[in-house]
């Protein structure tokens, strides 16, 4: 690690050596270092929504199985059989009581104790010879929820999930919680790019300054109302707890009328003002401020526009939620769901459902042109020139690290964290800081489970 | 084996996407009967012919044309598939699509690529429809066929990236146009065989 120290120094002075983006040492330090502790999203309560429900997902490789109970309690269990470690469930997603693994007939219930256990007096002289009492698939070690998005962590000393999330949850609830009811979550679409997680992440999380440019063709077509995407720069980035994101300023008008403005429906508008706080409400009604990108370090993010999805004056908003999932230093699993208010009209959903794929998603079409990019950035970085190269990501900073503009005011922002109205890398600084500081600790070792025996065992 | 039973496995091509689709009330519904048409029915001659013609427009992405040879009230649908355990009754994520698009959507798609600013494409890809398994179906209108197909799509972008390859079913309902004279595309259902595909996006049509 100590030739890497100098890298992370460059780093936290915003300026990026660009083989980062594709690089073998790299990689295994962000696997051993960051995400064997941050906390990871993997899914939605909405999408498991019955006892018995459940979807496998990943973290690196990992493959998890996030099942609700019969007590209606929702686990993230590790998919790997006790016995000689097959995969239990090798659906994508389903509904069942219990996984039986199709070696040797091992079975679990969906709460992931063991329950079956072929010849288990005669194999093994019962507990004598295997404790079959009490053991479960590995849960994982760690698991939290806030507004329904289901998070693990590696590490079983992970703090809780608000606290890591911090001042972050006053945005998240934007996404996530536009009626008591939030939302429901459909997908993933997931496909394989050639490009490294980290660049997706960045990009949603403050990237504004590549909107005019490669997404000049959406405004062409007229599938976004805003008349050009040089209004971006009208917006303002923010920094809050451990994640941030973007904004469009809308017109004036009160917090009703600029709701309207994006789409949304008055039902839908009621239910935010009863869920929203004063703050909340004022960032939009007051501010003048609608959020649109985000991403949560390390590699959630969510994105929120609001698109002509007919041949009318009318737009309409959407919400996608997504995860970078890490394959290699040079390809990334995107997993893309679409996110809607579960109290939203019928009509509004379905029309909400088509903005989405007419814009992100494996087909959307801002998606396509940011993908073409960050594969090729992906490339190129991982030659021997790249290492030459520094980066400059200190838009926003001057030389004596000043900032061009100040911050917001609170009485011009009043959310939580730190914004800045126009273009800037402020937050894919913080998001690179958090990366540093992550791949700076070393890796600790982790308990080790001795399945079946005396000592420690993994109990219900 | 029952029916119902077997009614809940892949087809591999076709099926109730369409009709379940939020997006696909304007839908034409028409379904096949009967067994595949023989080679040599005219029907079948016509339905080939097109699909060879359209691979062609798709390939050269003269995407114009093509849109010229969709109906007004098209459903133009890729689902997401997902592994699921035999009999669990279905095979696509519910509620979710690739492409879930009427002939507004497509149209916004084609004009993006007549832009100058469709990075995506630019330079373009190099594409190579590959369409085979072609299997044409009456319909209760003579006026409408059923045509199944599989569609294999090689996508090559510069010089050093690998080549993409997505493979499919297709169903697709073939409409004679109102002049008599040939066939327009009024229902696709595009049943991708990779739950996670390999390609970076979906900037073609299949």
């Amino acid at each position: 690690m100590d030739d890497q120290s100098h890298l992370l120094e460059e780093v936290r002075r915003g300026m990026i050596p660009a083989h980062i983006y594709n690089d073998e040492e790299v990689f295994r330090l962000e696997r051993e270092r960051l995400f064997s502790r941050a906390w990871v999203f993997v899914g939605h309560e909405s999408e498991i929504p019955q006892p018995g429900d459940y979807v496998v997902r990943r973290v690196l490789e990992d493959s998890f199985i996030v099942a609700r109970g019969e007590d209606h309690q929702v686990r993230a269990l590790f998919n790997m059989c006790l016995h000689r470690g097959m995969q239990v469930c090798r659906a994508e997603m389903g509904h069942a009581s219990h996984f039986r693994c199709p070696y040797h007939g091992w079975s679990y219930r969906n709460d992931g104790r063991l329950v079956g256990l072929p010849f288990h007096k005669e194999a093994y002289g019962g507990e004598a010879g295997f404790r079959r009492k009490s053991q479960t698939l590995l849960p994982a070690p760690a698991l939290d929820t806030y507004n329904g998005l289901i998070f693990v962590s590696m590490d079983p000393d992970a703090p809780p999930l608000r606290d890591y999330l911090g001042d972050f949850a006053f945005y998240l609830d934007y996404y996530t919680r536009q009626s008591p009811s939030g939302i429901e979550l459909r997908g993933p679409q997931r496909w394989r790019v050639k490009a490294n997680w980290k660049i997706g992440a960045e990009n949603f999380a403050g990237d504004m300054y590549h909107t005019p440019q490669t997404h000049t063709s959406v405004v062409e077509i007229g599938l976004f109302r805003e008349p050009k995407a040089e209004k971006r720069k009208d917006g303002c980035t923010y920094w809050a707890g451990n994640g941030g994101g973007t904004t469009y300023k809308l017109p004036p008008g009160t917090l009703e009328e600029r709701l309207r403005y994006v789409g949304y429906p008055d039902v839908m508008i009621e239910r935010m003002k009863q869920v929203w706080s004063p703050e909340q409400l004022d960032l939009v009604g007051h501010d003048g401020f609608m959020v649109s990108a985000a991403s949560v370090f390390p590699n959630l993010s969510f994105v929120h526009n609001w698109p002509r999805v007919e041949d009318s004056d009318d737009v309409l908003p959407f919400i996608s939620i997504r995860t970078w999932q890490p394959v290699g230093p040079d390809e990334t699993e995107v997993l893309s769901w679409f996110a809607v208010d579960a109290e939203a009209p019928e009509e509004y959903k379905a029309l909400s459902y088509k903005a989405y794929l007419m814009c992100f998603g494996s087909t959307g079409m801002f998606e396509q042109d940011d993908v073409e990019n960050w594969v090729s950035l992906t490339s190129t970085a991982g030659g021997s020139m790249a290492r030459r190269l520094l980066l400059n990501s200190r838009m926003g900073l001057l030389e004596d690290d000043a900032t061009v503009v100040p911050p917001l005011p609170p009485e011009r922002f009043s959310g939580p964290g730190e914004a800045y109205v126009g273009y800037g890398e402020y937050n894919q600084r913080h998001l690179l800081r958090r990366w540093a500081d992550y791949l700076e600790r070393p890796a600790e070792s982790a308990e080790r489970i001795h399945v079946g025996r005396g000592g420690k065992a993994v109990t219900a | 084996m029952t029916s119902a039973r077997a009614r809940q496995r892949p087809t591999g091509n076709g099926g109730p996407y369409s009709a379940e689709s939020a997006l696909g009330g304007h839908a034409p519904a028409l379904q096949r009967t009967g067994r595949s048409l023989p080679f040599s029915d005219e029907r079948h001659l016509q339905a080939h012919h097109w699909l060879v013609e359209e691979a062609y427009l798709l390939d050269a992405q003269h995407y114009d044309e093509w849109l010229d040879l969709l109906t007004d009230d098209i459903h133009y649908l890729m689902p997401v598939r997902v592994s699921t355990a035999l009999g669990a009754g279905y095979d696509s994520a519910p509620g979710m699509a690739h492409f879930d698009e009427n002939k507004y959507s497509l149209s916004r798609r084609v004009a993006r690529f007549a832009t100058e600013h469709a990075w995506t494409e630019d330079p373009p890809s190099r594409l190579r429809h590959y369409v085979t398994n072609v299997r044409t179906f009456a319909t209760e209108d003579p006026g409408h066929v059923v045509v199944d197909s599989a569609v294999l799509l090689y996508r090559s972008r510069g010089d050093v990236r690998e080549a993409a390859v997505v493979s499919a079913g297709r169903e697709d309902l073939l409409r004679r146009a109102s002049d008599g004279e040939g066939w327009l595309l009024a229902r696709r259902t595009i049943l991708v065989d990779d739950a996670v595909l390999r390609t970076q996006n979906l900037a073609i049509f299949l």
